[in-house]
């Protein structure tokens, strides 16, 4: 039986044992309160008021709201350019991520070569990958313009064509496809030679194999990429900044680029703050609607 | 024999790993210790004036022999100068003013002045020039300069360089074409017929030289009219006739050519920048460019025929009109030695002595402020070396140029004429929708920024 002293220390020692962890995680803990919670609960303050940094902000009401919903072009067509890549972007990522993974989950020679060669791809900094493209795009001197020429196709002008810089951009996001491939390729690792055997005694083909066995099997995986793909896709921004600044036409004008021109460019902060809200429940409803279907399609392998 | 002989002890491993570890963090600390440190103050006596500009390379040269020039010039202050990268310029200087350390003074050239001076974030020079130094900056200034500086009829920023446009043409072409270079078109219709004539086509109907094309809305809107502002009303003009004609002219010009013939071409030649400039190899036989290339010519294409003209005006347009911009200094409000940075700011743009700071403006190859600077005699030798440069500096006391309009939505409005021009020129937009759109964007824009408060 435990004293009263032997509950102190006890009290204490979990205490002293508390106090160690905490400032060990202390730096995080700091960073994550000053850099991302602070100016994550400010921005709501913010986005009612009329601010630049270096006025003190103006109490607006909802102005800025009603501004956004009502009254500003620009951001329902920005809305639009990032759901549309959000619509076909994800979807294509994920099929190309698990029809490579697929491939590369195959026994032949030299598969590891395979893998690291399109896995490489994901690993080069965005920016880097963004000005490459922007070579490689080029109506004129680019490599891919180039390739069509050589089979008779005369290219379009890319990322400096209206209908075609949206693509564009859709086409490139296929490029670092491997990041995601490579938890495809560890979720098929984990899929239980035994099910394929069962199958197979049963007379499945390898059709029948892919849908009813590893398609379910790597439905967890899938739908975890398809949420952070969906999250990435609300916040694409990079690509856009460096390679078309939104246009031509505003047809690359992604809402996140949208954003940091209205809060640096032009100065408003309020109103990018009151446009990072509207993103943020975006992105909520967004991520709630593929949860509230994940009961239908995800396997956990019960 | 014992196999534990050949297997490594793990210990050792470890000691091994420790080591690596250690000589690669002893490397990594020289490294950082060996990269330079900032400059250690010449004048540790004087009082410090911070400078922050966004010049780099060959630039940032001649912007340090100014400010050693200043210091030496100086028993008060000393200037430090601090280089920022100019994608982040703006912003870090936002951020240095919001968190009470701004620099003392910034070399700008974006379009700032408006909006800060709106926002209380820079002061308001005439608080710190006396009634005579003001006298003489309103007299002596070219019209450009005191309209680029000036916000609601109060200095902001004071101009160290200024940006004009103006033909350049390769008589070589010319003469190929059975033009005569000596006899530079006096409207831009004819310009535009010579254009027609100097352009060059492969077999397949691809642009392989362009003669001349007259593009870019902001700077050929104030050649046919008043442009986007009206200086006596502080209104922002958009859908006049005048403006209506500019970009009709424009979008008929590009038409023929063919808009993604242009683009296509355009994207085979180089980025323009010093000695990759698509004019010296050709691409161009005449086009609209500013000053700096005169500089860069000379350095870069020495043996290179080549001249400059205004660029003329349409019939019932305005002659010596277009737009312009350049390089001025500001001073932050909160910052910890004005009076030592407007000495600063004297000294460089030869309000102080026009005579001195003349041949700081023959180092960069820049337009001066005032017409005593470019009349001064180390000045005048810089034009007679290179002639092609007197064209750009007839051009400076011409009311007929135009910086963006100066409203505190500057930058929104600069954005808004860039994209319709382009929506325009592909056919998107008629002209007429295409002004129509954008009076009705700018409205939008004006009636939110009363509604959240704002002046105007």
């Amino acid at each position: 039986m435990l004293t009263n002293r032997g509950i102190m220390l006890r009290t204490m020692g979990t205490r002293t044992k508390d106090a160690t962890g905490y400032m060990f995680i202390s730096p995080w803990l700091i960073g994550f309160v000053v850099l991302t919670a602070g100016p994550f609960v400010a921005s709501i303050y913010f986005s009612f008021t009329r601010y630049d940094v270096v006025s003190p902000p103006v109490w607006v009401g909802l102005a800025n709201y009603k501004r956004l919903l009502g009254q500003d072009p620009l951001f329902w067509g920005a809305l639009w350019v990032t759901v549309k890549y959000a619509l076909v972007a994800v979807p294509l990522g994920i099929a190309a991520g698990v029809g490579l993974a697929l491939l590369l989950n195959l026994q032949i020679g030299g598969i590891s070569i395979y893998r690291t060669v399109f896995y490489l791809p994901s690993i080069v900094p965005t920016v880097a990958t963004s000005v490459v493209f922007v070579w490689l795009l080029n109506p004129q001197i680019g490599l891919v313009n180039g390739v069509l020429r050589w089979l008779g196709i005369i290219g379009p002008a890319w990322l400096q064509d209206t209908k075609w810089a949206f693509w564009s951009l859709v086409l490139m996001s296929l490029w670092g496809v491997g990041g995601s491939m490579i938890i495809y390729l560890a979720g098929l690792k984990d899929i239980p030679v035994s099910l394929y055997e069962a199958a197979m005694i049963d007379g499945a083909g390898t059709i029948h194999k892919t849908r009813h066995i590893t398609l379910p099997m790597l439905s967890p995986v899938i739908f975890f990429n398809l949420v952070m793909g969906l999250i990435h896709a609300f916040q694409y921004f990079t690509q856009a900044y460096i390679m078309t600044q939104g246009g031509p036409e505003h047809s690359t004008n992604f809402y996140a680029l949208y954003l940091f021109n209205r809060a640096w460019r032009y100065g408003d902060m309020g109103y990018a703050s009151a446009m990072a809200w509207v993103l943020f429940l975006l992105v909520m409803v967004g991520t709630g609607a593929v949860f509230s279907t994940h009961r239908r399609w995800v396997h956990y392998g019960q | 024999m014992d196999s534990s002989q050949n297997t490594p002890r793990p210990g050792r491993w470890r000691r091994c790993a420790a080591l690596a570890a250690s000589l690669l963090l002893i490397t990594m600390l020289l490294a950082v210790l060996a990269v330079p440190g900032p400059a250690v103050r010449q004048y540790p006596q004087r009082i410090p004036v911070r400078l922050w500009h966004m010049w780099t390379a060959e630039w940032k040269v001649v912007v340090d022999r100014i400010v050693q020039r200043f210091n030496e010039s100086q028993d008060r202050y000393e200037l430090i100068a601090l280089s920022v990268p100019s994608a982040s310029a703006d912003s870090k200087f936002l951020l240095a003013v919001a968190g009470g350390d701004p620099p003392d003074v910034m070399a700008q050239w974006n379009q700032v002045i408006p909006k800060w001076a709106e926002s209380g974030l820079i002061v308001p020079l005439d608080e710190l020039m006396t009634p005579a130094e003001r006298e003489a900056f309103e007299r002596d200034a070219y019209p450009i300069a005191r309209k680029i500086g000036t916000y609601k009829g109060r200095p902001y920023g004071i101009t160290t360089g200024l940006n004009t446009w103006a033909c350049y043409y390769l008589p070589q072409h010319l003469r190929e074409a059975g033009l005569d270079p000596d006899h530079f078109p006096d409207t831009l219709e004819e310009l535009v017929a010579w254009g027609d004539k100097l352009h060059r086509f492969d077999r397949h109907g691809n642009l392989v030289r362009l003669g001349f094309m007259p593009e870019w809305f902001t700077m050929y809107a104030p050649v046919f009219g008043k442009g986007f502002y009206d200086e006596a009303t502080g209104a922002v003009t958009i859908d006049t006739l005048e403006n209506l004609r500019a970009l009709t002219f424009l979008v008929d010009c590009r038409r023929k050519l063919g808009f993604e013939n242009v683009v296509r071409f355009r994207s085979g030649l180089s980025t323009g920048f010093a000695a990759e400039w698509p004019f010296i190899s050709g691409a161009y036989s005449i086009t609209l460019d500013g000053q700096w290339r005169v500089e860069q010519l000379a350095r870069y294409a020495p043996n290179l025929e080549y001249r400059t003209a205004p660029l003329p005006p349409p019939q019932g347009g305005r002659s010596r009109a277009g737009w312009s911009n350049g390089n001025f200094m500001i001073i932050p409000r909160g910052a910890a030695q004005p009076a030592g940075a407007f000495e600063f700011i004297k000294f460089w743009s030869g309000l102080a002595n026009p005579q001195r700071a003349a041949e700081f403006y023959t180092w960069g190859g820049w337009l001066p402020l005032r017409r005593a600077i470019a009349d001064a005699p180390v000045y005048r030798q810089y034009v007679r070396k290179h002639p092609p440069f007197q064209t750009f500096v007839d051009l400076l006391p011409s009311e007929n140029l135009q910086p963006t309009p100066p409203v505190p939505y500057q930058v929104y409005l600069w954005d808004r004429i860039g994209q319709i021009d382009d929506s325009a020129m592909r056919g998107t937009l008629t002209p007429a929708e295409a002004l129509r759109t954008l009076r009705e964007d700018i409205e939008l824009e004006q009636a939110q920024r009363r509604a959240l408060g704002y002046a105007d």
